[in-house]
């Protein structure tokens, strides 16, 4: 299965929600959608799961277009909208027997398909518990096994983890790590980059309805930095290695904390190399020299201006 | 797979899950037993009260109309009111979409909600039922009456959730909701009323000996028919409410009117030869003629893009210019609007042609200026309001039109009356003088020394409207075309992910 958003656009009067948004991924990945509050990430999904139509461009499920085939389209989405289930006078097997019943699942398969979900999710306990008694975390859950009744082989989750507690996140996490190892194409919005970084093979990064970056983690954790920080330990005097380091070029800042030197360098990976070239080649007795990492939230922040239409 | 299991398979989704809400709820328990709690009451008040029922042989009848006010007015307030919140809580997150993601269709949506309420009601009148027939032994009531009355109160309740189903899919915020919550309860109340009074006729003459006679059938049948238009075109106009906008929505609504037109149209003409006068055929022209009216105010605030799903619809081939006014999109809904008028006001003024010796002639004369002045005003304020939107308030939503050729409308009626008032304040005005004040008022046909003055005005207005609307027109006729198969996508970049 291969999603493909193409040239993407949606405008609301003069406001351009979306504007030529373009990116594709497939099945058993995750991408994280991340932009700040009004980007266009839920009209994004929304528009991926047919609720609207965009005003140019396309997107394709397998060649299957949203726009020109949404019935077909629909048989391949399980939609996880940000607003939580609110039925009342509902179980959660009542609710979930009803999603199956307008899916058009019927018989025994359908008890099947419900008993199944409500397993995956760790819904069975609380099949009988009514919508209003259940936390937010289990109402993610429930959610969650609404999206996956007709097995949908691409899944779009808008903010699957807001509002849940740590274990809620972590529950969360592990279900979408065995929903993409199933082969499952997954497009999640989430505010809590951490988060992402950890479950996402990759991520796109919108701003004022236009994309500003995108590809794998790796790649945007080590391209999108502003600047690059080393971490040195050496076995010598630390103001001679604090003093040497000033003179190299490229090395913008040092900072001592505890017994390293902290060291911000300007520049791609190579400048680091050869930071370590040249400290060993003045003699500093180095033992540890290790590049921190930058987090998702940190390429975020330097990428986005934090700009809205 | 046992008949229930069965059952349940072929039932719509939405009742399965409505009864099963509605057995959960212990506010739909909490109104059942009181509404018993009173029918109790109230046959013991009436018996204890009454001090010669054995030689009462209205006793049956009066019980059975006290037990049906309180059966009709729990039920008109219950039903209706229950379906009609459940649909509106629902339509105010995200449910709504949740649904249309599903396979199922904004039509078994709209259907199923009526058919709980019709399983509440149903499951309301057998609670009460007993009481009901308890009446039968205290005379004066025959079982045809009975089941007469209780079917046409059953037919009103579900008519009344019908509107309800409507009011709670009509767009707009909570100041708007509260004006058509409070019309609502102004329409059940009529119905209460009327449905009283109809079924007090009814068991006070009795239909029983009725039953073989055309004085009994034709008016049943005429209000059966009345009721299902107005309930089928209150039907498929929900369905529209809940279906995407960019779905061609407008087809089914613009196909049921059509039909309703044309089948009442042929209905009424043939009432009209049988009866050697024009009266029915002016009702049907009046009434289509303020249906297409409504249209056009709604037809302007319609897409004026020819979406993508609408455009894959678009036939091929000649007859693509004779489905352009029943589909979606503001010019096709202008242009249907207008034909649905002028046919209605052609087909009287021929049928008066045809049949000169019919009664009512001067009725369909004073119709045909009246109804025909009332549309020209309504086409040159939707249309204005459609041009002043399109080329000076570009800010607002083609879907607020409608506003801005109400306001139009508003403003039109009142503003030269009140300039007219003030200029000849303590003068006293005679009929005349007002009649060319009100030449903003689509309903002042009626004064007929001015109707000249409105016709040429009427005309002046319409020309420069039709001729600024025109350019619109002609290039949505030329748009509407069938969706051509867009080409393979080129340029995406594609994430290069390890899984």
């Amino acid at each position: 299965m291969k999603i493909e958003v193409v040239n993407l656009k949606k405008h609301f009067g003069h406001t351009h929600a979306v504007d030529d948004v373009s990116f594709a991924f497939s099945s058993g990945q995750v991408v994280g959608f991340v932009g700040p509050n009004g980007a266009g990430k839920t009209t994004t999904m929304r528009i991926l799961a047919t609720l609207d139509e965009p005003t140019d461009g396309d997107a394709l499920l397998d060649g299957v277009s949203v726009v020109e085939e949404p019935e077909r389209a629909r048989h391949l989405i399980g939609y996880m909208p940000d607003a939580l289930p609110t039925h009342r006078d509902m179980s959660v097997h009542d609710y979930l027997d009803f999603f199956a019943r307008a899916y058009g699942i019927k018989g025994a398969k359908r008890e099947q398909v419900i008993a199944s979900v409500e397993e995956f999710t760790n819904l069975t306990p609380l099949r009988e518990k009514m919508l209003n008694t259940l936390s937010k975390g289990m109402k993610q859950r429930l959610s969650l096994a609404r999206a996956l009744l007709h097995d949908p082989p691409v899944l779009i989750m808008d903010e699957p983890a807001a509002g849940l507690d740590p274990r809620a996140r972590v529950e969360l996490r592990e279900l979408l790590r065995v929903l993409a190892a199933q082969g499952k194409a997954i497009l999640i919005s989430s505010h809590i980059l951490t988060e992402l970084a950890e479950i996402c093979h990759g991520a796109v990064i919108i701003e004022q309805g236009r994309i500003l970056t995108a590809g794998a983690i790796q790649d945007l954790l080590t391209n999108h930095i502003p600047r690059r920080a080393v971490m040195i330990r050496s076995l010598g005097e630390q103001e001679d290695l604090r003093r040497d380091l000033l003179e190299l070029p490229r090395v913008e800042a040092v900072r001592l904390v505890g017994d390293e030197v902290a060291v911000d360098l300007d520049g791609p990976e190579e400048a680091a190399c050869e930071l370590l070239a040249a400290l060993i080649a003045r003699g500093h007795p180095i033992v540890e020299f290790r590049q921190q990492r930058a987090n998702l939230e940190e390429v975020f922040m330097s990428i986005t201006t934090g700009a809205v239409q | 797979m046992s008949l229930t299991a069965r059952l349940s398979e072929a039932l719509n989704p939405i009742v399965i899950k409505e009864l099963r809400q509605a057995v959960q709820s212990r506010f739909v328990s909490a109104v059942l037993l009181v509404l018993l709690a009173i029918q109790l009451a109230a046959i013991a008040i009436y018996l204890l009260i009454s001090r010669d029922v054995s030689g009462n042989f209205q006793a049956g009848q009066e019980t059975f109309m006290i037990l049906l006010g309180v059966l009709l007015a729990a039920s008109l307030l219950f039903v209706p009111i229950y379906t009609a919140v459940r649909l509106l809580a629902e339509r105010s997150d995200t449910n709504v979409d949740l649904l249309f993601i599903t396979t199922i269709r904004p039509r078994s949506i709209i259907a199923g909600k009526l058919l709980a309420a019709a399983a509440i009601t149903t499951l309301i009148f057998s609670a009460c039922m007993p009481f009901l027939t308890f009446t039968y032994f205290l005379r004066g009531v025959d079982l045809p009456s009975v089941f007469i009355v209780l079917a046409l109160s059953f037919t009103v309740i579900i008519v009344c959730s019908q509107i309800g189903v409507f009011i709670a899919c009509l767009p707009g915020n909570r100041v708007f909701k509260v004006i058509y919550g409070l019309l609502a309860l102004n329409t059940l109340w009529m119905a209460f009323g009327l449905t009283m009074a109809g079924a007090a006729g009814l068991m006070r003459f009795g239909v029983g000996s009725a039953l073989n006679s055309w004085d009994f059938w034709g008016p049943a049948l005429a209000i059966a028919l009345v009721v299902l238009s107005m309930g089928g075109a209150l039907f498929v106009l929900s369905v529209a409410l809940i279906t995407p906008a960019t779905a061609n929505r407008a087809l089914p609504v613009r196909l049921f009117l059509s039909s309703a037109w044309l089948l009442s149209g042929v209905a009424t003409a043939i009432w009209s030869r049988v009866e050697k006068t024009c009266e029915p055929v002016i009702v049907w022209m009046v009434l289509s003629v303020i249906i297409g009216c409504i249209a056009l105010f709604a037809a302007v605030s319609e897409r004026e893009q020819l979406g993508r799903r609408v455009a894959r619809k678009v036939p091929v081939g000649w007859w693509r210019m004779i489905v352009f006014p029943f589909f979606s999109g503001a010019a096709s809904g202008v242009v249907w609007s207008c034909l649905m008028i002028g046919f209605s006001l052609g087909f009287l003024w021929v049928w008066g042609e045809i049949f000169p010796g019919f009664k009512g002639q001067s009725d369909k004369r004073e119709a045909l200026i009246w109804m025909g002045g009332l549309s020209l005003y309504a086409y040159c304020y939707a249309l204005t309001g459609a041009a002043l939107r399109r080329y000076l308030l570009r800010r607002l939503p083609p879907g607020a039109t409608w506003l801005v050729s109400v306001v139009l409308l508003a403003l039109g009626s009142i503003v030269p009356f009140l300039i007219g008032y003030l200029l000849s304040f303590n003068e006293g005005w005679k009929t005349e003088e007002v009649g060319s004040w009100l030449i903003g008022n689509p309903f002042a046909w009626g004064i007929k020394e001015s109707r000249e003055l409105y016709f040429i005005f009427t005309c002046a207005w319409a020309a420069p409207v039709t001729a600024v609307n025109l350019p619109w027109l002609i290039e949505a006729v030329k748009n509407f075309r069938p969706f051509r198969e867009s080409e393979p996508p080129s340029g995406i970049v594609e994430l290069r992910l390890s899984e």
